[in-house]
């Protein structure tokens, strides 16, 4: 960058960060939530990863003003979030609870959540139309919540998060507990929103639903910034873990024989009582990449998909100790 | 210990210079708290709660209908007084406030749907205030209704002139109301201070408003009940004629004495009281929205 002024050092313009995060301490009584973390968080998809209990949602949940930090000072678009209702208006949250007012239909929900955000009328009727297009729920939107399937309240949650055309999006853990399709379905979505310009944080704990979406993560756990950056390089510490993947399914004892006729597959065992099975697999790439295929396969409709946090812990253990 | 793995440069790479935002057009902070307030209404509808409440309500209306079915000789005044000015205010009108309000927020924590109020741009205190004033419509309808209803049992068939009975039955509506009032803002503050709303609201309920507002001394000026029962007994008359004497119903059930009646609090200064005191409720309970945090449970939290 060219400079006119005398004395003024060129160079690439400062790059504001979407959300700031300032030696922010977080305690529920004697828990700690958030430990003296600092983090700068820059426009575009972030993925913030860790094991249950790593403080995930509390980073959310201060990020988006619900919580107030014991310590530290939380920005966000460059202000103070806690009690700053107006710029609710520029951010989206999806919540990790599968929560809503059970009672309404799809379309309610969302043209309720645009009129809460201070939509006229048509406006909100407008904006709850393309949320639920974006997310393709349209053809359902006259259902009622209650009803959906778990991929279609997942999409609801996000269309209300979308709704009001936010800046930055919030998305806690939005593919847990969907189905292959639905996942590849909600992945498509996420990087579309980021290809659109917004900038959004998406936590889990499965570092391959992270790593579908963005090469930039932020490490987290119990509280404390483990790391930052990269996921290449975390993924070559992953990687040498097994990863297990536990695939829910009524046709369980069919589906163990499929998925152990693959290579990648180091062992598969069942899970009787939940009707499913855990696969150890050093590829979950790979692996990933082939479910939505066999979900479609004959009589082999895989309901859920979910990872184990065990390898991942292994791996902040790890990070922690080196 | 914190690493980092990749260099500054390359995250910038993934940036861009992000142009502040402004107000989203066609947005209004009236039109969000509006749809709040419809919400809230909409969920009073759509739960069990109302029509719990309904059943309850119809409980006055059930009793004196067998009431004058077994004993035809109980005079209306006499049965009003019971039902409409004993059993409805006293027991009746702090349940369905107490129900309705402590759930005001904490319905909200419980199914985990305060999250989607608490990021929308509707300021903290209003999320409580306009859900107190959704709450308060809610149960002064039903309370105008029932109220109403246990009026027409009483009298259809009765002697009494359509027009007095009108008379008092719209006094009774607004005596009912201002205590229901009273009631949800004393609860709904309670409900932000205690998880223990029921039982509080419970155990205030029968020592305040049943024993001490019983108690012929000035602690009883703490109570909504008296109030209430002071703008009635100015307002209205409870006499009722047995064997050529008079006898005034309310002054030897509330312990108010006809002499002293010049020295009672006015009808304007109980209205004041009541309505100040619903007021502070509210303010406090809104001001303390505005400064605490709410915890939604989260599975990872669970």
């Amino acid at each position: 960058m060219h400079s006119e002024l005398p004395g003024e050092v060129s160079g690439p313009p400062p790059v504001k960060p979407i959300v700031e995060f300032h030696e922010v301490s977080k305690w529920y009584g004697n828990v700690i939530g958030i430990n003296k973390l600092t983090i700068n968080i820059p426009a575009g998809i972030t993925g913030l990863l860790g094991p249950n209990g790593a403080g995930k949602s509390t980073l959310l949940q201060l990020a988006t003003g619900q919580l107030f930090p014991s310590q530290g000072r939380v920005r966000v678009l460059g202000r103070e979030i806690w009690n700053c209702p107006s710029l609710n208006s520029q951010i989206g949250l999806c919540p990790e609870q599968d929560a809503f007012y059970e009672w309404m239909t799809g379309w309610d929900f969302v043209y309720t959540s645009a009129r809460l955000g201070g939509f006229r009328r048509s406006d909100a009727s407008d904006a709850a139309k393309r949320a639920l297009d974006a997310v393709g729920m349209t053809k359902h939107q006259g259902r009622t919540v209650r009803g959906y399937s778990k991929g279609m309240r997942q999409r609801t949650k996000l269309a209300q998060a979308l709704v009001h055309d936010p800046k930055v999006l919030f998305l806690d853990e939005p593919l847990t507990g969907t189905d292959p399709l639905a996942r590849r379905d909600l992945i498509d979505i996420i990087e579309r929103l980021g290809s659109e310009g917004k900038s959004v944080l998406v936590s889990s704990h499965v570092l391959h639903e992270v790593q579908t979406l963005t090469p930039n993560i932020i490490l987290l756990n119990r509280g404390r910034l483990v790391a930052e950056g990269q996921v290449r390089e975390i993924r070559d510490l992953i990687d040498k873990h097994p990863h297990q993947i536990v695939l829910v399914c009524d046709q369980y004892r069919q589906l163990a024989g499929q998925v152990l006729a693959w290579d990648d597959v180091e062992s598969v065992r069942i899970l009787r009582g939940d009707k499913g099975v855990i696969v150890e697999t050093r590829s979950p790439d790979a692996f990933y990449s082939r479910l939505p295929e066999l979900s479609l396969a004959d009589g082999l409709a895989i309901r859920e998909v979910y990872s184990d946090d065990d390898n991942l812990e292994a791996v902040f253990k790890y990070l922690v100790n080196k | 210990m914190k690493q980092t793995l990749a260099s500054a440069s390359d995250r910038d790479s993934l940036s861009k210079e992000h142009e502040f935002a402004s107000p989203t057009p066609g947005s209004s902070s009236l039109v969000a708290i509006w749809s709040l307030y419809v919400l809230t209404f909409r969920q009073h509808l759509h739960g069990r709660r109302w029509l719990v409440m309904a059943i309850l309500f119809s409980l006055p209306v059930g009793l004196v209908v067998l009431i004058r079915a077994t004993a035809p000789e109980v005079p209306p005044v006499n049965l009003e007084f019971g039902i409409a000015f004993m059993l409805i205010p006293q027991a009746l009108l702090p349940i369905v406030a107490l129900v309705y309000a402590a759930g005001i927020i904490r319905d909200e924590q419980e199914e985990q749907t305060l999250t989607y109020l608490l990021i929308r741009p509707i300021p903290r205190w209003a999320i409580y205030s306009v859900k107190l004033l959704a709450t308060l419509t809610t149960t002064v309808l039903l309370t105008t209704v029932f109220t109403a209803l246990t009026f027409v049992a009483i009298y259809v068939g009765s002697e009494s002139s359509a027009g007095e009975v009108s008379l008092r039955c719209l006094k009774t509506i607004a005596m009912h109301d201002l205590a229901v009032v009273a009631y949800c803002c004393l609860f709904g503050l309670i409900s932000l201070r205690t998880n223990r709303t029921l039982v509080f609201g419970i155990v205030y309920s029968i020592i305040f408003e049943g024993v001490i507002a019983n108690m012929p001394f000035g602690i009883r000026l703490i109570t909504v009940i008296y109030y209430c029962r002071s703008i009635a007994y100015q307002w209205m008359e409870f006499k009722w004629n047995r064997y050529g004497h008079n006898i005034d119903l309310a002054a030897d059930a509330w312990k108010f004495d006809p002499k002293l009646m010049a020295e009672m609090t006015s009808i304007q200064t109980c209205v004041t009281i009541l309505v100040v005191a619903s007021l502070v409720f509210a303010v406090i309970g809104s001001l303390m929205c505005a400064r605490r945090e709410f915890h939604v449970k989260t599975p990872e939290g669970n």
